[in-house]
């Protein structure tokens, strides 16, 4: 009887160790085939460019250099036909950005500051990841209730 | 029993440790900024001036006259880079903070239309500070020997329209000192990393002073500059020799004014704007 408790406990630990791990590996993992949306609520840099007279630089050149990587554009564009470029930083590179426009043999560059945490509201049709720990912590605690529950019926 | 919760813990580990390395993933991402800041290596900073495909293959001013130059010496000193913080913007005047600043001793007269100098090397630093060094000022000074003297700018060419060709010598008395930022083109530059080589440029646009034919009559540059014409009603069988003193009775009011107001922007660096001021 005791060897059956013990390989009944034995079998549900393992099974509610691999429902964990499921339940924490990625959505896209586990559901290969399936759809998932999500959404991220960002704040948009506008640029707008001018000249001193203050015509638009029509399709001028755009370079995004992000913080730390001054040498390299993180992105390249054109402004439209109102001399304005939009982008999104990353949220993870906070720091001062720069953003160079060129158009003619006239150009400038401009710095923005970009804090931390500055993006918005997300959203997802899966869990989300705070939903996903809980949900393991939860199961965690269950696993020990049990073996403690088995445990105690053995003595 | 032991063995049980041995069988548990074990069970529990292996859990935690997948949750763990769930979590850590994006932490590994290392900042290239921190290791520039904690370089304390250092590199090679060269300086070079620039006067453009203008200087060096000639072009057409906005009067049409087409312009080739033989020569156009500048004289430039107390050249000074600096690693700006926070960064340099024209905007804020010359008050500048800076971590590091290095100067060029000594003054440099070059030919910007030497067709063998894109750009024109005028020297370097050695064992400068790692970093990105992104202001410049420097002053065109007035030379002291050599061709030049005596002017800070001297344009030798010829002018060409429908016929006509002029000899000219312009030469700038006017000294001027110019602050840049960040240098603006196809490439950032005064970027210098640990061993390597870096380097500024200082850009003189010509086309500021005589405009550009290509462009519209309406354009802001050409509504801005001065042209040849001007200059070319005061050459005397086909040969103009003149500089500033000589022109401010030589041009009316407004073109002189206009004459000295483009000297303010001629510099550049890159094609980002300078601030500038008359030295006295």
């Amino acid at each position: 009887m005791q060897s059956k408790f013990r390989s009944l406990s034995s079998t549900c630990l393992v099974g509610f160790a691999v429902a964990v791990c499921l339940i924490i590996l990625p959505a896209d993992v586990a559901l290969a085939h399936g759809a998932e949306l999500q959404y991220i609520e960002r704040s948009a840099i506008e640029i707008t460019a001018r000249y001193d007279s203050g015509v638009p630089m029509a399709n001028a050149q755009v370079a995004v250099f992000a913080p730390g990587s001054p040498a390299e554009p993180w992105l390249t564009g054109t402004c439209d036909s109102e001399g304005q470029f939009f982008f999104t930083p990353d949220p993870e590179i906070p720091g001062l950005w720069e953003v160079q426009v060129r158009l003619a043999g006239h150009g400038d560059l401009i710095r923005i500051e970009v804090a931390e945490n500055t993006i918005g509201a997300t959203g997802t049709t899966g869990f989300t990841s705070l939903q996903k720990l809980l949900m393991a912590l939860s199961v965690i605690w269950g696993l020990i209730g049990t073996a403690l529950y088995f445990s105690r019926r053995q003595r | 029993m032991k063995k049980r919760y041995s069988g548990i813990f074990k069970v529990l580990l292996v859990v935690s440790l997948v949750i763990l390395a769930g979590c850590g993933g994006d932490d590994a991402v290392t900042s290239g900024d921190q290791v520039m800041d904690d370089a304390v290596e250092t590199g090679t900073l060269a300086i070079t001036a620039n006067g453009e495909e203008f200087s060096r293959e000639g072009f057409l001013s906005k009067d049409g006259w087409e312009l080739t130059f033989d020569q156009i010496y500048a004289t430039m000193g107390n050249i000074v880079a600096y690693q700006s913080d926070p960064p340099y913007d024209t905007d804020q005047g010359w008050d500048i903070g800076y971590k590091t600043m290095v100067e060029l001793a000594g003054s440099y007269t070059v030919n910007l239309a030497d067709p063998q100098s894109n750009p024109v090397f005028l020297d370097q630093l050695h064992d400068v500070q790692t970093g990105h060094y992104n202001a410049l000022s420097w002053d065109m000074l007035r030379a002291a020997e050599g061709p030049s003297a005596g002017y800070c700018l001297l344009l030798v060419g010829q002018a060409e329209k429908e016929g006509v060709v002029i000899d000219f010598s312009l030469g700038i008395e006017q000294e001027v000192a110019y602050m840049g930022g960040d240098y603006i083109g196809d490439e950032r530059k005064g970027i210098l990393l640990p061993g390597g080589t870096a380097d500024l440029e200082m850009t003189f646009h010509f086309d500021h002073l005589f405009g550009v034919g290509e462009e519209d009559a309406t354009d802001p540059l050409n509504l801005e500059a001065l042209g040849f014409e001007p200059l070319a009603v005061l050459a005397v069988d086909g040969v103009l020799e003149t500089d500033l003193t000589a022109l401010q009775t030589a041009l009316n009011d407004d073109d002189y004014a206009l004459l000295i107001s483009i000297m303010t922007h001629l510099a550049h660096v890159g094609e980002g704007h300078c601030l500038a001021q008359f030295i006295q």
